[in-house]
């Protein structure tokens, strides 16, 4: 059988012998420390970070190097290809393609952190503390999650943020509304168990009052759950958000995201394609580099997983 | 649950919707009158208290199963009868499509686990599957039409659900072939790597199991023991999974829709919403929500023909 032990998956081919490390030199790893090698033994994780943080410094130095705002009209180039006056090309009312791409990747940036934010901390605070308090707590909270699934959610959605005008802070409100409920209802069942466990007990009978308990005791040890949560839920919000602001229910005018960008992009998709390429480039490029750093984050963070190699 | 959904989004269309802005802009502007007038015989007119509004529209459903016209005056129930089966057109054959080939993928590589085709496959899947539809779909558009420039003539159309004027049994099915590639590409390259993963994780399970190593031990090989003991048992999570999508077959991929320009549902969806069509946002709903009761069903359904271990007293 093989034997380089990157490429074998212990589980299938029985344990390689663990390599015998002189009793003097054995060092302990961190939590961390052993979390952060095994994702960066992860090389598209790796990669998904890079492109993550060139994206993020895009957006946010992007602006310095604009020769226009992203409202300033352009008269004399009207639907104009990438040029070097303007790097994106211009739309056909002579906005800067570039200063539009920088100030929309802000903007999708922005709502997508601030969904993921408040759905992981809404999610994980009511999902603990249905399973932990029980009873009363739990039944209410559960039937307002079971509904919300039923809930035509996608058509709140719509209606609500075309109703708020296309401000974006609004947006995020409603997506965090209609996002909560899944993770949460995953999270509930984990902390059914985790309410049972010795630690949870001791801190009840010492009187550490319930909600120190749900936020002190219960939270820390899904933490892992809730970083991977959080990742996808950027990846989750990113592509909700552009959806709504591409249909023309999102994001308006003058305020510009990716989605918005790509709604108006595609209405000249064969005359003017450099008006769908850059957005849709900085869209993919943000969604699948969360996601690969949601997949190497879950193997760096399983202990039961194999796919990151050993310790 | 059903119902009190579709009562619940009756009134929260009334909070965020307003049909009486379809004709206040007009021009020549109509007087109070002539709005009321239009409005009125719609059960549209905001000036009538809420819970009347609500009486008539609901024991409308109840006793006459109509579900009330549109602020233009077109049937509900019509529109909903003949955009249905646009998009189940649509989705079926994607969903048929996305499900083998995600299924096909997991086999290859989960019985290859860490090699090559498994790293590669599983690399352009978790690529695939968070490229926005959005972007796909439109990606796609680009492709067809620098194709049909290249061979000269129009082999993929990118709008619409079928020409008009094409009759006869074979046009009529390579009609129908070229409109539904695109939108369908779309959706499968989107959607495979959902089945593929989890096809791939459950086989992997399996394939470590006790029975399959006996089924090797019996002499099989390692394809037999996967095909004919390991894949049987993984197969049933993913076809409840597959019986919960049901519901998106009918209530259709808005954003593949709009940008394709197919009278589905889901474009149905987003004209009753920006024409204030309160009437049709809540078919939408109740739709979406018989759909998803379905899908459950037939999930559980599911269960219960593929699982011996499941039985129904």
């Amino acid at each position: 059988m093989a034997t380089d032990s990157s490429m074998v998956d212990p589980l299938a081919e029985g344990e390689p012998a663990p390599p015998v490390a002189a009793p003097g030199d054995r060092r302990r790893l961190s939590k961390w420390r052993l979390y952060s090698r095994r994702f960066a033994r992860n090389r598209p994780a790796v990669a998904g970070v890079v492109i993550f943080v060139l994206l993020v410094a895009f957006a946010l130095l992007g602006p310095l190097f604009a020769r226009y705002d992203h409202v300033e009209l352009d008269f004399l180039a009207l639907s104009d290809p990438p040029s070097p006056e303007h790097w994106f090309g211009t739309n056909n009312a002579g906005n800067d393609l570039y200063a539009m791409v920088v100030v929309g990747l802000q903007r999708s940036l922005l709502i997508a952190v601030v969904v993921a934010t408040g759905t992981t901390i809404l999610s994980a605070v009511i999902g603990t503390a249905a399973a932990y308090f029980g009873g009363r707590v739990e039944r209410v909270s559960l039937f307002v999650i079971h509904f919300l699934m039923v809930a035509p959610t996608f058509l709140l959605l719509a209606m609500m943020s075309n109703d708020s005008g296309g401000d974006w802070r609004v947006i995020a409100l409603v997506l965090i509304l209609v996002s909560w409920f899944f993770q949460a209802r995953t999270i509930w069942t984990l902390s059914l168990s985790l309410r049972e466990r010795e630690f949870v007990h001791a801190a009840r009978y010492m009187g550490v009052p319930g909600m120190r308990i749900v936020l002190r005791h219960l939270i820390p040890n899904i933490g892992s759950l809730l970083v991977i949560n959080f990742t996808l839920g950027v990846v989750g919000a990113v592509m909700a958000e552009t959806g709504l602001s591409f249909l023309g229910f999102g994001v308006k005018l003058p305020d510009v995201s990716l989605g918005s960008l790509i709604g108006i992009g595609s209405s000249s998709i064969s005359s003017a394609p450099w008006m769908f390429y850059f957005p849709a480039a900085a869209l993919t490029l943000l969604t699948v580099s969360m996601a690969l750093v949601a997949d190497g984050l879950r193997d760096a963070l399983d202990p039961t997983s194999a796919a990151g190699g050993r310790a | 649950m059903v119902v009190a959904v579709t009562n619940l989004t009756y009134f929260l269309a009334w909070a965020y919707l307003d049909p009486r802005s379809n004709y206040v802009g007009r021009r020549p502007p109509l007087s109070e009158e002539q709005i009321v007038n239009l409005l009125e015989p719609r059960n549209l007119d905001d000036n009538v208290p809420l819970l009347e509004r609500w009486w008539t529209w609901f024991s409308g459903i109840v006793f006459r199963w109509d579900w009330g016209v549109s602020p233009t005056g077109q049937s509900v129930n019509e529109q909903v009868a003949y955009r249905m089966w646009i998009s189940a057109e649509l989705m079926l054959g994607a969903t048929l499509l996305l499900t083998l080939i995600g299924i096909g993928l997991g086999v290859y590589s989960a019985s290859r686990q860490y090699r090559l085709g498994d790293r590669v496959a599983q690399g352009t899947s978790i690529i695939t599957m968070n490229i926005p539809i959005v972007v796909a779909a439109l990606g796609l558009v680009l492709l067809a039409i620098a194709f049909n420039n290249a061979v000269g003539s129009t082999i993929f159309y990118v709008t619409g659900a079928s020409s008009p004027g094409v009759s006869g049994f074979f046009p009529t099915i390579v009609d129908t072939a070229q409109h539904i590639a695109l939108p369908t590409a779309a959706l499968v390259l989107v959607g495979y790597a959902q089945y593929h993963f989890l096809q791939r994780s459950l086989l992997l399970d399996n394939i470590k199991s006790d029975y399959v190593r006996m089924a090797r031990a019996k002499g099989l090989t390692k394809q037999q023991a996967i095909r004919k003991h390991a894949l049987r048992t993984s197969l049933i999570p993913v076809t409840t999974q597959v019986a919960f999508s049901i519901p998106g077959i009918f209530t259709g991929a808005v954003l593949t829709e709009s940008i394709f320009a197919w009278k589905g549902m889901g474009q149905y969806f987003i004209e009753t919403i920006s024409k204030n069509d309160i009437n049709g946002v809540v078919a939408v709903a109740a739709f979406g929500a018989v759909m998803t009761a379905i899908g459950a069903i037939l999930a559980d359904i599911a269960v219960v023909v593929l699982d011996p271990r499941v039985r129904v007293s």
